[in-house]
């Protein structure tokens, strides 16, 4: 079935999301943007424009430009666009046709369905016009549902029992409060209110005044009277409310802004969020009463209200959410973007109309904790990272810590330490029956395989005889909140001890590998090394395993540096000699079996190894 | 309906519907067994592709980063020598060449100027911020830049902020021509 988007059709700006494999996604514009300007425009030659370009260009061409139509949407009032007459429908149509034609070009599909989001306060009229709007756009518009509905669906509260909600909807130019009841899905609004004449731009507004205000009393001049001058200190503004929504004080800098008497002058101003707050308080607390009056017409105490969810760019600011709590008692949600809210519910309730979003099946669940086991060192190594969503297969292979180890041990852990024992053991097998071989040889492949039932098999198999153990572990995904909460925050906690712990593992255990890799070499090329480095690579080798006895960290790694070094200059000195040898023609190589294992690039050395890889390597060419 | 007559010898029909049964029972059970397959197949694809999903959200936050180290120092490199420059008591040689360094750290991007001045009003890459009425003027010329606009590449950066002209009206009828 093809997609159904959800539209936000807006007063200033439109947004549009669609649901991809159960979860809710912005579509962008053609301009790379999460909104489309709700604005409409056509040129002196006729050509039409929409969204940022008729933005762009609606100053120079106030006849042929229409903002703001969702106003009169429902109305009998017609618009006149050089010399031509549209009803608000199609003004509405051509916003809609450029989200589709976005939409389509974003999505690489064709969209012929759409729900559209309409005021709560809008009336069979106006919900009529919007349909209609929608199907002069090509769309077969599936749903008209209300603004504070849709934010309500993305926050998914339809899911949860008999209960009341307020949105607190605070735009650029308009504020809505709608409280709702919802029981079994169906959502019933008990009130309307608002204020069609408050917004964001009052607060822009103000600020920009108090920052022209300041510039004039040191310096005289009036930035405001210049649009130059004026746009920037427009720009400062919305910067700065932005900025002092997670800062305490922010800094207004326009070096360059205007020239006195051929003299350059600078906006230098200090805004604090306290000084920021006394601005913009007038605004906000004439929210306050739309609210109050929401309430009293539905007939209800701020104490009824079961959930606040905000939604508009206004309510990022810490001032509005403050205040909002003081009207309803409680703290509001705010989890998901304020600006994209009503899209992403909208395309929630599309999701559900398509069959792209069936509570059954699509809600898989997530691991909650980290799945591990047990390796070298009592380390924690993870198969399956926390949060991952299942059902799921994850494997990696390991081999054996010590040479002719015919078992291994599968401890399985949950949780977010590094260090097994602090995690939980959810359950330990042995693999037996490995064919005795150097340690790291033998591959051992462990996976993890969560069902949807949220049951952990874990297998583990040698890859060499083919030998395999399983056990079967349920209830791993199923932890209660408190404790999934008290093991991160324990990870938290000791974050930085375990770091060193494991850190301390990681060192002992790279030198016990250095440890048994010197020993092999030392057997290997025994008659290569001179006395010298023989006894130099002893000696270090000696104080390594000395120091492996102890615990101490740091004369580990030290010896471990001492013993690459010697080995390091051991090396060297082979390489050297036989980099002379090689302008000798005719000298012998030496034994061939120092070689094993090491083929060199070169040609002329005599080893039978190498020449099988070669053979193979031709063959594979000529293929 | 068949039922069981196990005093009765068997019908040869009945013997056919048993049959019958018998192999859509076995059929219904490979059904059964295929759809349970399928789902779980289904299910797991669906989980590899969300946790895909959020593979991709960590790599583009990564990549971000990376993005961010390389232009913040850029910035930090731009701020040591500006403050040099402050301290000296003959800036103009300097800044030319940290200016010179900027326009090249630039160029190399691909960040290029949209021309304006003087040219026609064109909403592709200027945004009008307000007109001006002039009396003798083509209308809709860009005739002030408040802020530069540039490209990168194909794309634009951000347009150029623009004042543009406007002819003097001196009636309020008849403005919109056809």
């Amino acid at each position: 079935m093809s997609k159904i988007i959800g539209i936000d059709l807006g007063t200033t700006n439109s947004e549009a999301a669609y649901v991809e494999a159960g979860k809710p996604v912005i579509i962008k514009s053609a301009e790379g943007q999460p909104y489309f300007p709700s604005v409409v425009a056509f040129t002196k030659t006729g050509e039409m424009l929409v969204g940022e370009a008729a933005k762009r260009q609606a100053v120079t061409n106030p006849d042929g430009t229409m903002q703001r139509i969702k106003r009169k949407m429902g109305t009998n009032e017609k618009v006149k666009l050089r010399g031509k007459t549209y009803t608000p429908q199609q003004i509405s149509a051509f916003i809609l046709q450029k989200i589709k034609k976005d939409a389509e070009e974003f999505l690489g599909e064709k969209i012929t369905e759409a729900v559209i989001t309409v005021p709560a306060y809008f009336n069979d009229d106006q919900r009529q016009a919007t349909k209609d709007a929608g199907a002069i756009a090509g769309f077969n518009v599936k749903r008209i549902i209300n603004e504070p509905t849709a934010a309500a669906l993305a926050y998914g509260l339809d899911k949860e029992g008999d209960h009341k909600i307020a949105v607190y909807d605070f735009g650029g130019g308009t504020l809505d409060v709608t409280i709702m009841e919802v029981g079994g899905g169906v959502f019933e609004v008990l009130a309307t209110s608002g204020d069609t004449q408050l917004g964001g731009s009052d607060m822009d507004q103000a600020l920009v005044d108090y920052f022209a205000n300041e510039f004039k009393k040191q310096h005289g001049i009036d930035l405001r009277k210049d649009p130059k001058t004026l746009q920037r200190i427009l720009e400062a503004a919305e910067t700065a409310k932005i900025e002092l929504s997670s800062m305490l004080q922010t800094d207004i800098n326009l070096p360059y802004i205007t020239v006195v008497n051929g003299d350059p002058k600078h906006l230098e101003l200090k805004l604090t969020r306290a000084k920021l707050e006394e601005i913009i308080a007038p605004i906000v607390a004439r929210s306050e009463h739309p609210c109050r009056q929401a309430l009293q017409d539905a007939k209800l105490k701020p104490e009824d209200i079961d959930h606040v969810v905000l939604v508009g760019g206004v309510t990022r600011m810490q001032m509005v959410q403050k205040k909002v709590e003081e009207i309803f008692h409680q703290k509001p949600k705010r989890e998901v973007d304020p600006m994209e809210c009503v899209a992403i519910g909208a395309a929630i309730q599309a999701g559900v109309l398509s069959g792209d979003i069936d509570k059954d099946i699509v809600l898989l669940d997530v691991t909650p904790l980290t799945l591990s086991v047990e390796t070298l060192g009592g380390v924690a190594t993870s198969l399956i990272d926390r949060n991952t969503t299942v059902p799921t297969k994850k494997g990696k292979i390991f081999s054996t810590a010590a040479d002719n180890q015919t078992s291994v041990e599968i401890n399985v852990l949950q949780g977010e330490r590094p260090m097994a024992a602090d995690n939980k053991s959810l359950g330990r097998f042995h693999l037996d029956g490995i064919l005795p071989a150097p340690r790291g040889i033998p591959q051992i492949e462990v996976s993890f395989d969560i069902d949807v039932n949220g049951i952990l098999n874990v297998a583990a198999k040698d890859l060499g005889t083919g030998k395999e153990q399983s056990i079967r572990i349920t209830g791993s995904t199923k932890l209660s909140d408190s404790e999934i909460e008290r093991m991160k925050k324990e990870a938290k906690e000791h974050e930085e001890e375990d770091k060193k712990r494991k850190e301390k593992i990681e060192i002992r255990n790279n030198a016990d590998v250095l440890v048994h890799s010197t020993e092999k070499t030392l057997q290997d090329l025994k008659d290569k090394f001179s006395t010298e480095d023989k006894e130099a690579i002893e000696n270090a080798l000696k104080d390594l395993r000395a120091a492996l006895t102890g615990d101490n960290t740091d004369e580990i790694k030290a010896k471990s540096e001492a013993l690459t070094q010697a080995l390091q200059k051991a090396s060297t000195t082979i390489y050297q000699q036989a980099a002379q040898q090689y302008q000798q023609p005719g000298q012998p190589q030496g034994s061939d079996d120092a070689w094993k294992g090491h083929p060199s690039d070169d040609g002329s050395t005599y080893d039978a190894d190498y020449k099988v890889k070669d053979d193979k390597k031709k063959k594979s060419d000529e293929e | 309906m068949p039922t069981k007559k196990n005093s009765e010898p068997k019908k040869p029909a009945q013997e056919n519907l048993h049959q019958k049964i018998k192999k859509l029972e076995e059929e219904l059970q490979k059904i059964q067994q295929e759809v349970t397959e399928k789902n779980d197949k289904y299910l797991r694809t669906l989980a590899d592709y969300q946790n895909y999903q959020k593979r991709m959200e960590k790599e583009r936050l990564n990549h971000e980063d990376e993005l961010r180290k390389k232009y913040l120092s850029e910035f930090l490199d731009l701020q040591d020598l500006l403050k040099k420059a402050s301290e000296d008591v003959n800036p103009q040689e300097g800044l030319k060449l940290i200016i010179n360094n900027l326009d090249k750290f630039f160029e190399k991007e691909g960040v290029k100027y949209i021309e304006c001045k003087g040219k026609p009003f064109d909403y592709l890459v200027h945004h009008a911020i307000s007109t001006v009425e002039q009396d003798d003027c083509v209308e809709g010329t860009v005739v002030d830049e408040i802020k530069k606009g540039y490209m990168v590449g194909e794309k634009i950066l951000r347009p150029s902020q623009v004042i543009v002209t406007k002819k003097k009206e001196t009636t309020h009828g008849g403005v919109q021509n056809e």
